[in-house]
């Protein structure tokens, strides 16, 4: 465990290395939440209530995908592509580390950082806009999102490695993380917007996929926009993505290492 | 008229000469075609993935305008007609200017120095060195489908407008040339280009609705910071009939600065170039 914790304070150094390319990340995470966050203005200034959501839910809303961008999505899980390319993997290999574990210590040392400047961020421009959140009223609904956040949190990783681990069978590593690790993420994890503003055929093509549970559903359940039985349920859906996922994950890597030609390592 | 000559970027220009530049980046664009659709797959996804965002912004502001019927006074018609714009714009700089993407390669490895040797102007390799062919295939019916929806939905006002239009659209161009070449120049002083071009991008998705829905500073910023105002919404403004001379005077004048400025800076920056990995 000593070793994993040792790479997680050599990730965080990384970052105060490279200050510039932390704060230009940063930067371009706000300039899109500030897009967001001007659209629903615009929107609200016209209407206190659009789609069965108020105006302190919506802001809610958009405040939420800031947060869980930087600890849902914020991850560095995708350099195992390069890795795997590059033949960057065998000096993992040959080391008694497993790889997830240490993609895993990278991930949560990006995280802790991009979370804590989010949170910075967020509160200046609630500050700034004078933006009323709407909290909860129990406390078994925060329970029920913090869950939500743990499994998210795993989802979004095993999800990452398997986008990864095709490099084995792939050049265009570049190619299938876009579609699947930006796009699909990006759009169908009502990171963008609440998915149930989208008329109800594709909302529910969507409600198929495993990435509404990363954005969408924990942010119905902070807003109570959910009961019991639905917490149950989606806990329950989100819960088995994220098993077929490590499960995907473990057999890719079981059939791609044996394939694994070490290439230029 | 073929015979006579005038210079820009300390290359001397004639008819004779852009015919050669077009026929060396028509060379290029094909030669980068081929890599890009001989990976059939990757080719697919990339397409694949560019439709599905368009589609799906599409179907989102269809969706927002549909309950709401305006936004800050356009109707819905008019705000989709924002998005197409922003979007065949968008598309057409980054198919044309994608060889920004490549250049820090060419400056880190010190490749950069062939091209400097070339008699071709500096900014031919890192600004055109790069067509995307996808983004080219994706405007085709992007193209298409937005001359359809402004006939459908009345939007046309006069001739005029078109021919505006038309002008302020090639202005874009313009200007986007000039945004892309400051951030090459930034490139040769630092190495740095990839939070840049992103910054870059993600301030020009603010034009992906109409910029009024900003506040009056950002609107400023908007218009001689990261001039995305410029750049997308003016010329939707004036397909729309809502331009005044003043705000096309306006943009001509900014997109000359800024490509004047662009410019100085990309000259100071190759007197700065030190070559050094070559």
């Amino acid at each position: 465990m000593r070793k994993y914790f040792s790479l997680f304070l050599i990730s965080l150094q990384e970052y105060f290395t490279y200050r510039l390319s932390f704060v230009l990340w940063r930067v371009r995470s706000l300039v899109s939440f500030l897009v967001l966050l001007f659209f629903w203005l615009a929107v609200y200034s016209q209407t206190s209530s659009f789609a069965g959501y108020q105006k302190s839910q919506m802001f809610t809303y958009v405040i939420g995908v800031a947060f869980l961008r930087g600890l849902i999505f914020a991850t560095r899980s995708n350099v195992l592509a390069s890795w795997i390319r590059d033949g960057g993997l065998n000096i993992i290999l040959i080391r008694p580390l497993s790889v997830f574990k240490v993609l895993l210590s990278r991930d949560l040392a990006d995280k802790l950082l991009n979370v804590g400047f989010v949170i910075l961020e967020i509160f200046l421009i609630a500050k700034i806009f004078n933006l009323s959140l709407f909290l909860p009223k129990s406390f078994l609904t925060i329970v029920c999102f913090l869950i939500f956040l743990a499994l998210a949190f795993f989802l979004n990783f095993f999800i990452s490695i398997v986008i990864s681990l095709t490099a084995f069978w792939t050049d265009d590593i570049w190619a299938v993380r876009f579609l699947f690790g930006v796009i699909f993420l990006e759009l169908f994890s009502g990171a963008l917007f609440p998915i149930d503003i989208l008329p109800g055929g594709l909302k529910n093509v969507l409600f198929w996929t495993p990435f509404p549970y990363l954005v969408y559903f924990p942010l119905k359940v902070w807003l109570g926009q959910a009961n019991r039985g639905e917490i149950t349920r989606i806990i329950l859906v989100c819960a088995a993505w994220t098993i077929l996922f490590v499960w995907l994950a473990k057999r890719l890597w079981d059939k791609g290492y044996k394939e694994y030609g070490a290439y230029g390592g | 008229m073929v015979g006579k000559k005038f210079s820009i970027f300390n290359f001397q220009f004639s008819i004779r000469s852009i015919r050669k530049l077009i026929k060396i980046w028509l060379l290029i664009a094909s030669r980068v075609a081929q890599i890009q659709l001989m990976t059939g797959w990757g080719g697919f996804a990339f397409l694949l993935g560019k439709i599905i965002r368009f589609l799906f912004f599409f179907v989102f502001i269809f969706s927002v305008l549909s309950k709401t019927r305006s936004l800050v006074g356009y109707s819905r018609e008019q705000v989709v007609l924002f998005f197409l714009v922003f979007n065949l714009i968008d598309i057409s700089t980054q198919a044309l200017f994608r060889g920004v993407y490549q250049f820090r390669r060419l400056v880190v490895e010190g490749d950069y120095d062939f091209d400097l040797l070339r008699p071709l102007p500096s900014f031919f390799r890192p600004i055109f060195g790069w067509t995307d062919i996808l983004d080219i295939i994706t405007l085709i019916p992007l193209g298409i489908y937005f001359w359809l929806f402004v006939v459908r939905n009345n939007l046309f006002v006069n001739s005029a407008s078109v021919l505006i239009f038309i002008l302020l659209f090639a202005n874009s161009m313009v200007l986007g040339f000039s945004l892309h070449l400051a951030i090459c120049a930034v490139c040769v002083l630092t190495t740095e280009i990839d939070h840049l071009i992103w910054i870059y991008r993600d301030v020009t998705n603010t034009g992906r609705f109409p910029t009024d829905i900003y506040s009056k500073g950002i609107q400023y910023f908007l218009t001689f910071g990261v001039p995305v105002i410029i750049l997308m919404t003016i010329p939707a403004e004036a397909l729309l009939g809502l331009l005044t001379w003043r705000g096309m005077m306006l943009s001509i004048v900014v997109t000359a600065v800024f490509f004047l400025l662009s410019w100085k800076f990309w000259r100071y920056s190759l007197s700065r170039y030190t070559s050094a990995s070559s």
